[in-house]
């Protein structure tokens, strides 16, 4: 029953065809513009509203003339539509679903009454070039032009609250990828197949079988067998409700697949051994006036929805045409009970001068005069070869007129072409092509697969197929068609973006006479059917307004992406790797606000850095500083590699001793600092600051293998091997006491800037630095990652008496500003040299040879660089932002400030800063021009350090 | 009260029921999905070091590029030219450690335990070159990659070692990276199987290491 109610709701419905992809069983209903609309599952949007006797589905791009069907397919520039909240969805392509809520676009109020469509009676004040002429002048007003504008701007409404759905990609390597689904596609694909290769197959619409679909009973049956085959074949991979989408350098395919159970859309970059395109051949349509009426149909169109929707296109039709597919729309019409009111056949003289109608066809007038009413005109006057893969592969096509439409020109050897774009011919000739074409494809992947194993080393052997001779292709032949354009009168060349005849002739007439400069300025070709329906009209058009034949012409260059794709379709997945300490658990529990800091998350502070600031100059504090780069140096020549990087001495260091170093680069430029303690003989672990650490395990590696191959030198990042704990404050050692196991910490035996290896927390292998960034006693404890929770929970909880807390990376650098240590990359550049850097101290330009030395000998000499200077305001209150401006005269910049805050301890603000030479002794007063263009004075300090400037406080 | 044994946890939140194993923190979770993904990081993870003509090198008989489970379990990983990677049972480090001394001849090795400084993941079923392939670039078939095969490759946007590793004719993938980026190679993986119906597996002794064939 509840068929019956839906049916009879569909008049232009007919009964089963042979070849319908629709679902009678499973009927249902949608919303178009508001309103419930009957359908059946394989349906097209568009569909299911044509066999409701809907025609308008949209407005023009630029006039808000009403259009309807044209192509009944992906291409359909009249039939993009709103679907819930997802615009521009290809309404001919699209299968409806229950519920569904689609609208029109471009249009409004409504798609009946769109008030926008007094556009057309603007239309010659709308030439080509419109926008550039009218809008580029005066440029102030550009704002206002852009509301305006932005108006009548074409396309979909999107909703910035939607969520967004899931996009991936998918690599793949198959020997071979099929463009094209249809006879040709199909019959490559096995061919290539059975001769050993992998296929991916890929088809546009929902099912293979491409112009079969909707062809006679033995053409179905002809696709029952293949699509039998293809199931039947191993090494093919179909994907239906995809679309190649680009080729690129080294058969770089990208293949666009769309909803999929999981997936909105994928890209799949497919590096293909041979490409196979097999799109089959695009009906193009014909330009007069009134060609884009609703009830303006080309005759494939006509074919698909009576055959594959089992929807009457119209009542009354007349039908143009010039070729074997005309013909046979007409006998479809027929059947499905339209009544054909004229043929005019372009073979024999006929024509269409024009249609006319309001919203739809009424009445078309014939080429001898007459006028014939209906409401359906059916065209059938030529072909486009979707040539647009080829030309990603370097091919430039060629008009042939005897075909009426342009061909491939240059082989190449990893591209084949086969199907209704390499010719004609009947379809056991075309079949006959494309099974040569894919038993040569795959002979020639499986020849490159073959060299390619050959390069891969040690692989498994495999066994080899054997050289065969390349297979004979047969030529297909060129069947005559008449070439139709344009008939006696203009109309529409480009649906998509509302270009005439009219237009293409102007922008001849105004200088735009190439191919190329007519696409640019009037837009042509360039909308979302990318030429596909209008490159060869508007060739012809040029070429007849140039007095060019359509060879000398030529036409433009088809560039990826073959069909629109989504933005998050290219995107795919986010895939942004972070890095997190084995004690970020501990840190999400107890509210540490995270900081990103390259791809770690660290804990910035846990709710009061100035407190916490504080406890570690009264008590104790632990800070988590798992991610300074760690590297593990092992060989007998590990000190004259430590000789070599930093400017400074190693060949004193003993084992259990530490060393601060400074390491720079050729020009004298520093690029990182960190300690390096020597664990064993030939075993020394290297700090490296945390930003810093990939970066200088590529420069050991680079000046090992360049440059002193001959050292033997392990050198291995662990910065991932060991958590690290710094444990800082007066009552660090008491803490550490608690924990550590077999490690003497008394001052004389673990002193100041030493190494010991031991046990904490029962944990084996750990290394106890006796260093500090702090300025205060502290131990920084590397331990075996995997404990490094354990460790730091066992911490916390010992030394709950003695007020431990912790510190994150906001109180470690107040800590370090008071203490005055200095941070690469925030108080240096990438011009500070190691001398300005305050840095001198270090810098052992007697040793033989190290990085930079010929140019810090040369700094050395020079006194002109800024310099680092301790800084404080005379205002205490006054915290010069970093990076605040210290000047001179009339604003004459003398340096800047690098590093400022408030120090909790001192009560005061300080910084640390580059000054000129002249403004570095202790007691300068200099000017710091603020942000917001006060200026507030600093005195230069003696010291860097704020805080404890003779160190006793950490040396205790 | 006695003091409890350290407790190592990996990079990757166990998937609950959660227990403690091998003086590891680990998921007890089971499961016959046909694609699986299991946390491996327990396992003993020995980095060497030595020319790459050498004893250790002639001892450890497995090539740049190749992977091959020794008579004792131990998967020796040619990781790099002069450099393997071993994979053993938790608890066997410092057995393995010593049978690689015991070859070293007067070249300089390098032994290093970074058991702690790897994440380890295992990816097992058939689909799972399907899964890999949304996040690898590299081809994973039989003819380019067979059971066997060791490279560093880009796994998610993230520098990746990867082993091929099949376990009873069954396909299966050992991932490990830099033990900090664990719980993002182990989410993307998870997150890329999802339309394979991909289940975790907690980690198992007898299931991390293939059987010495």
């Amino acid at each position: 029953m509840r068929s019956a109610t839906v049916q009879t709701r569909m008049p232009m419905r007919l009964g089963p065809q042979p070849g319908e992809v629709i679902d009678r069983h499973r009927p249902f209903t949608f919303t178009w513009n508001g309103e419930r609309y009957p359908a059946f599952a394989g349906d097209t949007i568009i569909s299911a509203l044509a066999a409701s006797g809907e025609r308008v589905f949209s407005r023009s791009f630029k006039y808000h003339r009403p259009r309807g069907l044209l192509t009944a397919s992906f291409l359909d520039p009249g039939c993009v539509v709103q679907v819930n909240d997802e615009p521009n969805v290809r309404g001919s392509h699209r299968r409806v679903e229950p519920g569904m809520i689609v609208s029109a676009q471009n249009a409004w109020p409504s798609l009946r009454f769109d008030a926008k469509s007094v556009n057309r009676f603007l239309g010659r004040f709308l030439p080509p070039g419109f926008y550039y002429k009218t809008f580029i002048k005066p440029q102030r007003l550009w704002p206002a032009y852009e509301k305006v504008l932005q108006r009548f701007a074409a396309g979909g409404r999107t909703f910035p609250d939607s969520p967004h759905g899931y996009y991936d990609k998918r690599y793949a390597h198959p020997d071979i990828v099929v463009a094209g689904g249809g006879p040709a596609g199909m019959a490559a694909a096995v061919a290539a197949a059975e001769a050993g290769a992998r296929v991916i197959l890929v088809e546009e619409e929902y099912e293979l079988g491409g112009h079969l679909r909707w062809g006679s009973e033995d053409e179905l049956g002809a696709l029952r067998e293949l699509r039998d085959e293809v199931a039947r074949t191993p090494g093919i991979e179909v994907l239906t409700n995809s679309v190649v989408n680009g080729r690129y350098d080294g058969n770089w395919v990208a293949i666009l697949q769309r909803n999929l159970p999981h997936v909105e859309e994928r890209l799949i970059k497919a590096r293909a051994k041979v490409l196979v395109v097999a799109p089959g051949l695009i009906e193009r349509p014909y330009v007069f006036r009134g060609n884009d009426l609703p009830g303006v149909i080309l005759s494939t169109a006509a074919r698909r929805l009576i055959n594959l929707f089992a929807v009457k296109p119209g009542e009354r039709a007349v039908v143009l045409t010039a070729n074997a597919d005309g013909d046979a729309a007409v006998a479809d019409l027929e059947r499905a009970g339209v009544e054909v009111a004229r043929v005019e056949d372009a073979r024999r003289g006929g024509d269409i001068i024009g249609a006319r109608g309001r919203n739809g066809v009424r009445m078309v007038e014939c080429g001898d005069g007459s006028r014939v009413e209906c409401d359906l005109l059916v065209t059938a006057t030529g072909w486009t070869a979707p040539t647009s893969l080829l030309n990603m592969a370097g091919d430039r096509p060629v008009y042939n007129p005897t075909a009426a439409r342009f061909f491939p020109s240059r082989p190449s050897d990893d591209v084949l072409a086969t199907g209704g774009i390499s010719g004609d011919g009947s379809l056991d000739e075309l079949l006959a092509h494309a099974r040569a074409t894919g038993q040569e494809a795959a002979r020639r992947a499986l020849k490159v697969g073959s060299a390619l194993r050959a390069g891969v080393p040690r692989r498994v052997d495999v066994e080899e197929p054997p050289d065969m001779p390349p297979i004979e292709i047969p030529e297909l032949p060129v069947v005559e068609h008449p070439e139709l354009f344009q008939g006696r009168t203009d109309g529409i060349v480009d649906f998509s973006e509302d270009i005439s005849s009219k237009d293409i002739v102007a922008a001849a007439k105004e200088g735009y006479d190439s191919v190329e400069l007519m696409k640019r300025y009037t837009t042509a070709t360039m909308g979302p059917t990318q030429g596909k329906l209008e490159t060869v009209n508007a060739v012809a058009i040029l070429a007849r307004a140039t007095g060019k034949t359509i060879e000398e012409t030529g036409t433009t260059v088809w560039r990826p992406p073959y069909a629109p794709i989504t933005l998050g379709a290219l995107a795919g997945r986010n895939f942004e790797p972070v890095r997190y300490s084995p004690m970020q658990p501990w840190h999400e529990r107890h509210g540490a606000n995270p900081m990103v800091a390259g791809a770690w998350i660290r804990p910035e502070h846990y709710g009061d850095p100035e407190s916490e600031a504080r406890n570690v100059r009264e008590n104790v504090g632990l800070i988590d500083v798992t991610p300074l780069g760690k590297l593990d140096l092992r060989g007998p020549d590990v000190p004259k590699l430590l000789n070599l990087l930093y400017v400074n001495q190693w060949n004193t260091l003993e084992v259990g001793k530490v060393r601060y170093g400074v390491m720079c680069a050729e020009d004298g430029v520093v690029l990182d600092d960190g300690v390096t303690g020597r664990l064993g003989p030939e075993h020394y672990l290297m700090t490296t600051t945390t930003s810093g650490a990939a970066t200088v395990w590529e420069w050991i590696e680079s000046w090992l293998q360049t440059e002193h191959p001959d050292w033997q030198v392990h050198v291995t990042p662990v910065t991932d091997a060991y958590a690290s704990i710094n444990i800082a404050g007066p009552k660090s050692r008491e803490l550490l006491l608690r924990v550590a196991g077999d490690v003497d910490l008394s001052p004389e035996a673990f002193p100041y800037m030493n190494v010991r290896t031991g046990t904490v927390a029962g944990v084996e292998g750990c290394f106890m630095w006796r260093i500090g960034f702090t300025g205060e006693l502290s131990y920084e404890v590397h331990v075996p990652a995997a404990y490094g929770l354990y460790v730091w929970e066992k911490l916390m909880d010992r030394g709950a008496d003695l007020g431990v807390k912790p510190f994150g990376i906001q109180a470690q650098r107040i800590l370090r500003l008071e203490k005055g240590h200095l941070i690469v990359g925030q108080d240096t550049d990438g011009l500070t040299g190691a001398y300005s850097a305050g840095l001198s101290w270090a810098i052992k330009l007697y040793k033989e040879d190290f990085i930079g030395k010929p140019e810090l000998s040369w700094q050395s000499e020079c006194d002109n660089s800024f310099q680092l200077v301790g800084l404080q305001p005379h205002d205490g209150s006054v915290v010069p932002p970093e990076a605040s401006q210290i000047v001179e005269g009339e604003n004459e910049i003398a340096g800047r400030i690098t590093s400022s805050c408030m120090s909790p301890t001192l009560g005061r603000s300080i910084c640390l800063g580059f000054v000129a030479p002249h403004l570095a002794e202790p007691g300068t007063s200099v000017t710091v021009l603020l942000p917001n263009g006060e200026r507030t004075t600093a005195r230069v300090m003696e010291y860097l350090a704020h805080f404890d400037p003779k160190g006793e406080r950490q040396r205790g | 009260m006695a003091e409890r044994a350290p407790i190592a946890r990996s990079p990757i939140s166990p998937a609950p029921p959660v227990t403690v194993e091998y003086g590891w923190e680990i998921s007890a979770r089971r499961t016959s999905a046909d694609l699986r993904i299991m946390d491996c990081t327990p396992l003993v993870k020995i980095l060497v070091r030595a020319s790459i003509d050498g004893g250790v090198a002639r001892a450890l008989e497995v090539p740049f590029g190749r992977a091959a489970c020794d008579e004792r379990g131990v998967l020796v990983v040619g990781s790099g030219p002069g450099e393997w990677l071993l994979l053993a049972p938790p608890g066997a480090g410092t057995e393995t450690v010593r049978r690689v001394e015991e070859v070293r001849d007067r070249e300089i090795v390098s032994i290093l335990d970074v058991t702690h400084g790897r994440a380890l993941v295992r990816i097992s079923g058939e689909e799972a070159v399907d899964l890999l392939a949304k996040v690898c670039g590299i081809d994973f078939s039989d003819e380019v990659t067979p059971d066997g095969t060791a490279f560093r490759s880009s796994v998610a946007k993230l520098t990746t070692d990867v082993v091929r590793d099949d376990q009873d004719g069954v396909r299966s993938y050992l991932l490990h990276c830099e033990r900090s980026f664990g719980q993002y190679l182990f989410d993307s993986l998870h997150d890329a199987g999802d339309e394979f119906g991909i289940e975790i597996e907690g980690f198992a002794g007898s299931k991390a290491l293939s059987q010495p064939g």
